[in-house]
């Protein structure tokens, strides 16, 4: 050994020291000098590190709750619920919790780009004036019946600005879509509102003060409309607002999170609910005596047990306690609304509420008044026959620019729709997306818009609350990224064009639209009152919205429910296979937008207790028939498609049916969403139903052995529930 | 002799402890919808350990939602979700197993404190707290930007190697006490909200003072419903459940 | 057998390098190295910092400016808090500001660039600190910050760790236990 010191060895030591400083100090010289930047001129409402709490609106599903964030030195560290708004009195679900982390999400699109090549993800940065020249050329170059907006189902003022904006131009009004309406049947449950209720909108429910509650399939607890205002709903049922604790019953072929929290859970075969809300009827209709109604009149009771899979004695036993309730309530929703009879299922089960005789009362079905907000514009997403339409359009190449905002296509709609060949033949398409999907990888320009918690605008609340709420938004941060509002991207462009467009389209930015279009509202009797549009404005952002200052529902007209002759038609399926899928948005997941906050991934599914994948649930006996496992690979064959996925053996689902979440299988939108799981848009079919509607769960699939073992990473085994092995 | 300067620690937690702070989950009111389950994650910067660590429960989850099935196949039923969390035992079982103290009671605000300055990791804590209820740092977390502009600044970001758990939001009790006492007036009844009990859709969770008969979550305690897991381990605990609907 | 033999003049032969006098001053010496490299570390976090601009504390003390006029953060919240320069300014606009370092001022607010300050009284990350009970406890700024008003720039006081801060703790609680249960809870400050 020499005596003289190398360099490594030098280096050695020296290293030893840094770290002997290092602990010694507790890190201390790295951690010092931080710089602290005070503020140049102070807001008068901030004080050094406190935190400032802004009112805004949840745009993570359409519901409209409103939410007031917490900001700490600029940045939006918090939300948390808005207790004075009326959809969720200060509540939040966890979407709405993880919403920031689509705020910082790692994974934006940053600036304006243009794509060289759609898929290949070269993109060149352009400048916002650029931007806005591209989209005035291509209202300007196209003719306007060659123009076209797909917008998703949030946020409203968007929509009402493009409705503006191609009703001037004389273009196509915008088509809405996405699969939260896909999912729920919206367009359903509004026909069959219109043809019982004598009016085509989406009815309230009053589960609150429900004393016996049947479900037919509404998924209410998760995903359905409102989820927040619903769950409010079943908690007060619980607590007993009417008197005692409220009985729920949920119709259904797969144990929903909903149903699990029902006092019964009836596994009906798919297809079925609406024979059974008949079946109902005339039992409560015999019960009361007197003339049977035409409505309930060729019900066979035997024969409907019989084709439900639930027995006589069962029916007659729900039958008699939804007659002995003082505040009975029927509803239906979700998948039972997703089948080729999901219009008469829903026709079936509202009569029955107009039965039961709670039209416009407390604890029944009521109806939400329109506000004086662009009054007249459609609320309700479009039909998959309205989006078919334009589908065909594109590939006819009669659709020459397309603007997409708000919605996912190549995710979120049935593969089978054929939407990414469609979208190919589209020689413009510009994306506004804040992330980088599966749609805005196939776009020719992306002009990221802010993410909601850096946006203005408002949302009309999803029917739920005891009167029509406006949720407003503002932005609760300084844009993170070199994003704009699409509104002003739009507005810019139209002003650029100028003519007569400019002059029937006369707001010079996104606020001032807005500020005209609530104008109806200010002297409207709301919870507060302004005098003019400035202190009116001052309050709306204030209190996070609009609301009118007394409970404001309305009565359904009864007259014409129950005189109609009811009929359900025999549901039919797609496919050949031995099993019928049941495809439910995942309640943390929704509409795929959930998929790329890490948050989300790792909060485990009510159910399943699963994270961070998809899987695909089977009837523990069926699995053992079919030799399968849990975490087993299988492949699903449906006649439009195939997908593989993990087993998880589900206990509470019918042998005939197997279930999957949607929300998984992204092949982009960021690193946390792409290459995880598969998604079961893959295998539905594009047939609807009596409204128009997609019939999502009519179809039948195949499962097929692959050998493979993927394993579910789950909260519950960690407890060892099915630690035995 | 003279005395010694080594401070003397001892269990100062009797039967008749009446406790302070007190949680009620009503389970028959919880729809499992999970979202104290994130509130708690935003709120407290708990890190998310993706798939892999997940899958060897290693996830962070201070609040999880337990679902049992009952039963067979069409007479299956899934048990009420059980919201379990630390349960803020009177006697904790965790803390004397600690060589650091860094699981300890803090007589103040009647809770088991984490000190994760102090924590050394030898998880001892967890293997002896019967909830389960403790999720301990197996790695660094990454948190890429601009992730980590979410953290809130009122709670101690964790490093690897730290025990940590349910702290009652420890951070929001403090700061409304503090505000409370620069108003020279008492926290009043439903003050203090963590982010659980806020997030709550169905208001199953009720949070306030248990020595205070007078207060919301007391009065629910009374149901003829109230239990408290494993009560029989001489544990304490401050949460009370509520089983069974009225 | 020849393994063993091996073994032991390994052995051998590391004693007796352990017994050269090379070895032992090298040891020594990495130890020297390694306390003075920690020392060295530990000295300087007790450095005042460097700042954008040398702030004249006294200057300011001197001519009656009150603490919480410029740090009004004190009395009502966690953070004392660092004046805008919009509040600098209020004053300093009235002078000629001829002087380098109020050049710096005058240059930072005609660009409207906040003044990047760097903290001299810092806690580590799991200590959360509240100025306001302690303003409310009739605490003096200086107790814990020194004599400022005779400083130029601002310095860190040495030693100020938990035991320093539990001192004073349990010297205001005194004999009142309920006082002291709070004031020494670890919650209090960690969290």
């Amino acid at each position: 050994m020499t005596d003289k010191l190398t360099r490594r060895d030098f280096l050695k030591l020296a290293g030893a020291g840094a770290a002997a400083t290092a602990i010694l100090t507790g890190c201390g010289p790295a951690s010092r000098y931080v710089v602290r930047e005070p503020y140049t001129q102070m807001p008068e409402y901030t004080y050094n590190g406190q935190s400032t709490y802004y009112a805004t609106t949840c745009r993570e599903c359409p519901a409209g709750c409103g939410i007031v964030v917490r900001t700490h030195q600029g940045r939006a560290i918090k939300i948390e619920g808005n207790k004075s708004h009326l959809v969720n009195l200060g509540k939040t679900c966890a979407r709405g919790q993880a919403a920031l982390q689509g705020l910082y999400n790692p994974d934006r699109v940053q600036e304006p780009v243009r794509q060289n090549g759609r898929g290949s993800g070269d993109y060149t940065t352009l400048t916002w004036e650029d931007a806005v020249i591209v989209v005035k050329d291509a209202l300007a170059d196209n003719r306007p019946g060659e123009v076209a907006f797909l917008l998703g189902l949030a946020p409203d003022h968007l929509a009402d600005l493009a409705a503006e904006i191609t009703a001037a131009l004389g273009a196509p009004s915008p088509i809405r879509y996405g699969a939260y309406g896909m999912f729920e049947a919206r367009n359903t449950l509004a026909e069959a509102a219109g043809r019982v209720l004598g009016n085509r909108s989406l009815p309230v429910f009053d589960l609150a003060n429900a004393d016996v509650t049947f479900s037919f399939g509404a998924n209410f607890l998760e995903t359905w409309l409102s989820p927040v205002a619903y769950s409010r709903g079943y908690a007060r049922m619980r607590r007993g607002t009417a008197g005692s604790r409220g009985h729920l019953v949920q119709f259904e072929p797969r144990q929903s999170q909903t149903a699990s929290k029902a006092d019964e859970w009836i596994a009906c075969i798919p297809g079925t609910e609406g024979l059974l809300a008949l079946a109902l009827g005339r039992l409560v209709a015999e019960s009361r005596g007197g003339a049977l109604p035409e409505a309930f009149l060729d019900v066979d009771v035997v024969a409907i047990a019989a084709a439900s899979g639930a027995d006589e004695e069962t029916l007659r036993r729900l039958a008699a306690l939804l007659a002995g309730a003082e505040h009975p309530l029927v509803i239906p929703g979700g998948a039972a609304l997703g089948l080729s009879n999901g219009l008469e299922t829903a026709e079936a089960v509202l009569a029955l509420n107009a039965l039961l005789g709670n039209l416009g009362k407390t604890g029944g079905v009521s109806l939400t008044p329109e506000l004086p907000v662009h009054a007249g514009n459609r609320r309700l997403p479009n039909t998959l026959v309205e989006l078919a339409d334009l589908t065909e359009k594109m590939k006819a190449g009669k659709v020459k620019v397309l603007f997409i905002h708000g919605v996912n296509p190549l995710f979120e709609f049935p593969a089978a729709l054929d939407f990414a060949a469609a979208l190919a033949n589209v020689p413009l398409v510009i994306s506004f997306a804040s992330f980088p999907d599966e749609t805005a990888a196939q776009s020719d320009f992306i002009f990221p818009d802010h993410t909601p918690l850096e946006s203005w605008g408002y949302q009309f609340a999803a029917p739920a609350a005891d009167r029509p709420v406006l949720s407003g938004s503002q932005p609760v941060v300084v844009p993170f990224y070199n994003t704009r509002a699409t509104a002003d991207v739009l507005l810019a462009a139209v002003q650029a064009l100028g003519g007569d467009l400019a002059t029937a389209i006369p707001y010079k930015d996104e606020v001032e639209f807005l500020q005209q279009s609530v104008l109806g509202l200010v002297t409207e009797n709301g919870f507060f009152n302004a005098p003019e549009i400035n202190t009116f404005w001052a309050q709306w952002q204030q209190f996070g919205g609009w609301w009118t200052a007394d409970a404001a529902l309305t009565t359904p007209l009864a007259a014409s429910a129950l005189t109609r002759s009811l009929r359900l038609p025999e549901a039919e399926f797609e496919g050949e296979g031995e099993f019928l899928l049941h495809v439910f948005p995942s309640p943390l997941m929704g509409d795929g937008t959930g998929a790329n906050k890490p948050w989300l991934q790792e909060t485990p599914d009510p159910m399943t207790t699963v994270m961070w994948n998809s899987w695909v649930e089977i009837n523990p006996k069926t699995a053992e028939e079919l030799g399968l496992e849990d975490d087993d690979v299988v492949r699903l064959v449906s006649p439009f498609g195939e997908i593989e996925a993990s087993v998880y053996r589900y206990p509470a689902i019918r042998p005939d049916v197997i279930a999957m979440p949607f929300g998984q299988g992204h092949s982009a939108f960021g690193r946390y969403a792409a290459g995880r799981g598969s998604s079961p848009a893959r295998l539905l079919p594009v047939k609807i139903n009596g409204a128009g509607d997609l019939a999502f769960s009519a179809v039948k699939v195949r499962i097929e052995k692959t050998g493979k073992i993927r394993p579910l990473a789950r909260n519950e085994s960690r407890l060892g529930v099915y630690g035995e092995e | 002799m003279a005395e010694s300067k080594i401070p003397v620690f001892s269990a100062k937690w009797s039967e008749e402890e009446k406790g302070k702070w007190g949680l009620v989950v009503d389970q028959d009111l919880c729809t499992g919808c999970q979202a104290c389950v994130t509130a708690c994650a935003m709120e407290n910067n708990i890190p998310f350990v993706g798939e892999e660590d997940a899958a060897y429960g290693r996830a962070m989850h201070w609040i999880r939602l337990e679902r049992f099935w009952e039963g067979e196949y069409p007479q299956v039923k899934a048990t009420p979700f059980q919201a379990v969390m630390c349960q803020q035992c009177g006697s904790a079982p965790c803390e004397p197993v600690c060589p650091v103290f860094a699981s300890v009671h803090s007589q103040n605000e009647q809770l088991n404190i984490q000190v994760y300055n102090r924590c050394v990791g030898t998880r001892y804590c967890a293997n002896n707290c019967p909830y389960v209820a403790r999720t301990f740092n197996w790695r660094d977390y990454d948190r890429p930007e601009p992730l980590n502009n979410q953290l809130n600044p009122d709670v101690t970001v964790r490093r690897r190697g730290i025990m940590e758990k349910c702290t009652f939001c420890v951070q929001r009790i403090r700061k409304t006490e503090d505000a409370a006492k620069s108003e020279g007036r008492d926290v009043y009844d439903g003050e203090v909200e963590p982010a659980c009990v806020q997030a709550c859709p169905a208001e199953a969770l009720v949070f306030g003072r248990i020595d205070d008969p007078e207060s919301a979550v007391s009065k629910r305690m009374q149901s003829g419903r109230a239990v408290k897991l494993l009560e029989e381990l001489g544990t304490q605990p401050r949460v009370t459940y509520l089983k069974g609907g009225d | 057998m020849l393994e063993r033999i091996k073994k032991l003049n390994l052995l051998e032969k590391a004693r007796e390098l352990v017994r050269k006098p090379v070895f032992l001053i090298g040891t020594g010496l990495l130890f020297l190295l390694l306390f003075s490299a920690a020392g060295y570390g530990v000295w300087t976090t007790q450095q005042p910092p460097p700042q954008p601009i040398q702030f004249n504390h006294s200057v300011h003390v001197g001519l009656g400016v009150q603490c919480l006029y410029c740090h009004p953060g004190a009395w009502r919240q966690a953070s004392a808090g660092l004046p805008t320069s919009g509040k600098c300014w209020g004053c300093h606009q009235q002078m000629a500001n001829t002087k380098p370092e109020q050049q710096k001022l005058v240059e930072y607010v005609n660009s409207s660039e906040p003044i990047p300050w760097v903290p001299v009284f810092i806690q580590p990350d799991f200590v959360y600190f509240n100025h306001r009970p302690h303003i409310a406890g009739g605490v003096n700024c200086e107790t814990c910050h020194g004599e400022i008003s005779r400083l130029t720039v601002a310095e860190p006081i040495a030693g100020q760790n938990m035991g320093w801060c539990l001192d004073c703790h349990r010297t205001t609680a005194g004999d009142d236990e309920e006082k002291l249960i709070r004031l020494t809870d670890c919650s209090t400050c960690h969290r």
